[in-house]
């Protein structure tokens, strides 16, 4: 018979010697690569981070061993699909990234594993000092426990047309008046050049542009008791002002904007100002996609004569899935850590992520010789007001009778008055 | 003789020439075999039929009787017919049922007459037709939402390719004709008019192939003019293929989703809303199943009439021109 095998004592000392070496080589590098073996899968927006979260998904790999699947889906596909999985407890998802404006239903139906102890315990390693306060309460916390751990923040800027200010020798509008003003001396339709441009659609769209403005009108979707106070006095004249800018000086066709018509009508050159979310402003300077290169200045939003500085602030949260097993939830906190870490997330930012949130990025001299508007989101963020947009549950439901209200007095077919007193009905039997 | 009745024999033949097999328990005569078989053959296809079609009616019934709310689940309650009163109730709603009528009547009318218009001008086989039929039935192989994106882009008053000039030549609200209220919804039912014509045309160019070539012949040769066999002859030969068209393009237009989501959302002022768009909406954003679920059943209920008077009418057309 043919001996495959070496059996002398020898022999048997050598493997077990190699067999051990291994051993040891294998437990080293384990420690050096925590999560080998363990995958994550993360349901993330498709918004700029996205593309960047999976570029980055090999990097976390070569840091920690762990893999990470990131599925890019759209608003409504995150929406329905992560609310299916924490409804379904199928465990599809161990990270989603929670807007801002779910903080409420997640917190009320205890979809995402409350991070408060952890954040806590690791707040010196998450350098919570160097994080704005406004983002770390209302992108990730509500009604003061985490719900979420914020890692992509957005500030509300005014994008304007320098060269077009410069020719009407007109000032960057510090207050609303003066915006409504300008927008209308910036406004000829015979060039087909509009001073204002805001989403219109019904829905969504034109429901979070409006109440971004009504904010900065001295409006609130709240009253001080927190039931809903549609039809304040206040709210009625934003409103009034809202149709104004739209029926003098916006495209026509802008009431059937959405974000990406509205953004796309400011970078084909055809309107003079907008305001936006930050994450957009990198878009503006791209010669691929935008015929106002190098014309394109980024300001603070004004708000209304008299008001103190109150800037709208919004983005995501990463939110760990409730239902995943224990050893699951750690791994994912392990992944919220690294990613939000410093030296990371300047580089989820340089790659285009456009989520901005600490404040060493503001003077880091690689990401302003890149994003030259830091210093505007700077100052967004330290008047900001996360909480225009209510984050709670009757959030998507409010939005909705919004929705249909603004937009029915963009199209003419109500009075701001009649519209909101009608939203506000609906709204009062939701609470 | 049946075919059932020549096995009966030979199996009664067989049985003469041997002797009688012991018949297994449960197992009965020949004729209970064959049932047996006919049954297993049948159940899988009724078994899908009760998972995929019945159950899930049943259960969308079942929890319109309910205020059920996925984000909610504490608060269910059984609330009867509550979810249904709530439609007819509410304003958007109400809204939403007359624009999907409206929707549907208007698309398929104009949808038979021009179909019908094409199905006669491709009648007769020639290579030339055959071409031009080929080419008319690329707007319906585009799914309907890359076709509401794309009359998007050309109906847009600011840059779209017809809607830019639509607006400066005058015709048309200057904000484009999916921003008004008065213009959008006959926008939409002309965009489906654009994708479905074809189809139509196409169902009823193959009744038109199969009509009996000798009553037509027999028509001519008896004198009659052209519009006379086209109202006496060619009209209730085609009564079937026309319900056919008809039913087809109703039920579907009823359930028009995706061209108005992509288009205008229901705007402006839920001049456009529909109620398909009601039900994803309460369903998919809000998560309220029981009434999403009675926006469904309602749904089905104006398919089922709307295809009951179609057949009715046929019927009646049927009886008075064919006698039958």
């Amino acid at each position: 018979m043919i001996k495959v095998f070496p059996t002398s004592l020898l022999c048997r000392a050598s493997l077990v010697g190699v067999g051990f070496a291994a051993l040891m080589a294998s437990t080293t590098l384990a420690q050096g690569k925590p999560l080998a073996g363990v995958t994550l899968t993360l349901a993330s927006q498709n918004d700029q981070f996205g593309a960047v979260l999976a570029k980055l998904a090999p990097k976390f790999k070569e840091d920690t061993g762990a893999d990470l699947r990131v599925e890019i889906l759209s608003y409504g596909e995150l929406l329905t699909k992560t609310t299916a999985d924490f409804i379904g407890d199928t465990k599809g998802y161990d990270l989603v990234t929670m807007d801002i404006v779910w903080a409420g239903q997640y917190a009320e139906n205890g979809y995402s594993v409350d991070l408060t102890d952890w954040v806590a315990r690791d707040a010196a390693e998450l350098e919570l000092d160097d994080i704005y306060p406004v983002i770390l309460e209302s992108l990730g916390q509500y009604d003061g426990r985490y719900v979420a751990f914020p890692f992509a923040a957005y500030a509300n800027v005014l994008a304007y047309r320098k060269d077009l200010f410069e020719a009407a020798e007109l000032a960057v509008p510090a207050t609303m008046e003066d915006f409504v003003a300008d927008a209308k001396a910036l406004t000829d339709a015979s060039k087909n050049q509009y001073g204002f441009v805001a989403n219109g659609q019904m829905g969504p769209a034109v429901a979070q542009d409006w109440m971004q403005y009504n904010s900065q009108l001295g409006g609130s979707i709240l009253g001080a008791d927190g039931k809903p106070a549609l039809n304040s006095p206040e709210n009625v004249h934003s409103l009034a002002v809202y149709k104004e800018l739209f029926a003098d000086t916006a495209p026509p066709g802008a009431i059937e904007y959405d974000w990406g018509g509205r953004e796309e009508s400011f970078r084909q050159g055809l309107v003079a100002m907008m305001q936006t979310w930050s994450v957009g402003a990198p878009g503006y300077s791209d010669p691929a996609i935008s015929n106002v290169v190098g014309k394109v200045g980024i300001a603070p939003a004004p708000v209304a004569a008299g008001m103190a500085p109150d800037y709208g602030v919004g983005g995501w949260g990463m939110a760990i899935n409730a239902d995943i097993t224990p050893a699951q939830q750690e791994a994912a906190w392990t992944f919220i850590k690294w990613l939000v870490s410093k030296p990371i997330h300047k580089e989820f930012n340089l790659e285009g992520a456009g989520s901005f949130m600490r404040k060493s990025q503001m003077t880091d001299p690689d990401l302003l010789a890149k994003f030259d508007f830091l210093p505007v989101i700077a100052k967004t963020y330290e008047n900001g007001n996360g909480e225009y947009r209510p984050r709670i549950p009757q959030y998507p439901e409010l939005q909705d009778l919004l929705g249909t209200a603004v937009n029915s007095v963009l199209a003419g077919a109500e009075e701001p008055q009649a519209a909101l007193d009608e939203a506000q009905a609906e709204a009062e039997e939701l609470f | 003789m049946s075919q059932s009745g020549v096995i009966d024999q030979q199996d009664g033949a067989l049985s003469q020439s041997r002797p009688a097999r012991r018949r297994l328990p449960f197992f009965g005569s020949y004729t209970d075999n064959r049932r047996l078989f006919l049954f297993c053959l049948g159940a899988p296809a009724v078994l899908y039929v009760l998972l995929v079609g019945v159950w899930p009616l049943a259960q969308g019934v079942w929890y319109s009787f309910f205020d059920y709310n996925l984000l909610k689940p504490n608060r269910t309650k059984f609330v009867g017919l509550d979810n249904y009163v709530d439609i007819f109730a509410d304003r958007s709603a109400r809204q939403a049922i007359l624009n999907t009528f409206q929707f549907t009547i208007f698309s398929v009318a104009i949808q038979l007459v021009l179909g019908f218009g094409l199905a006669l001008l491709l009648w007769r086989d020639s290579r030339f037709n055959r071409i031009c039929l080929a080419f008319l039935l690329i707007p319906a192989t585009i799914t309907p939402l890359v076709v509401g994106l794309i009359y998007k882009a050309l109906l847009g008053a600011d840059y779209g390719l017809i809607g830019y000039f639509l607006a400066n030549a005058g015709i048309g609200p200057r904000t484009g004709l999916m921003t008004d209220g008065s213009t959008a919804p006959w926008t939409l039912i002309l965009i489906d008019c654009w994708e479905w014509t074809p189809l139509m045309a196409l169902i009823l160019l193959a009744g038109l192939k199969s009509l009996p070539s000798d009553v037509l012949e027999a028509g001519q040769a008896d004198g009659a003019t052209s519009l006379q066999r086209f109202t006496m002859l060619i009209v209730p030969l085609m009564l079937p293929s026309i319900f056919l068209a008809l039913v087809l393009r109703t039920m579907d237009a009823f359930r028009v989703f995706d061209t108005v989501y992509v288009t205008t959302g229901g705007g402006p002022n839920d001049a456009t809303n529909t109620l398909m768009l009601l039900a994803v909406k309460e369903g998919l954003q809000f998560f309220n199943v029981g009434y999403a679920s009675a926006i469904g059943n309602v749904t089905i209920l104006f398919i089922a009439i709307m295809a009951s008077v179609l057949i009715f009418c046929v019927r009646r057309a049927d009886v008075r021109i064919n006698g039958r």
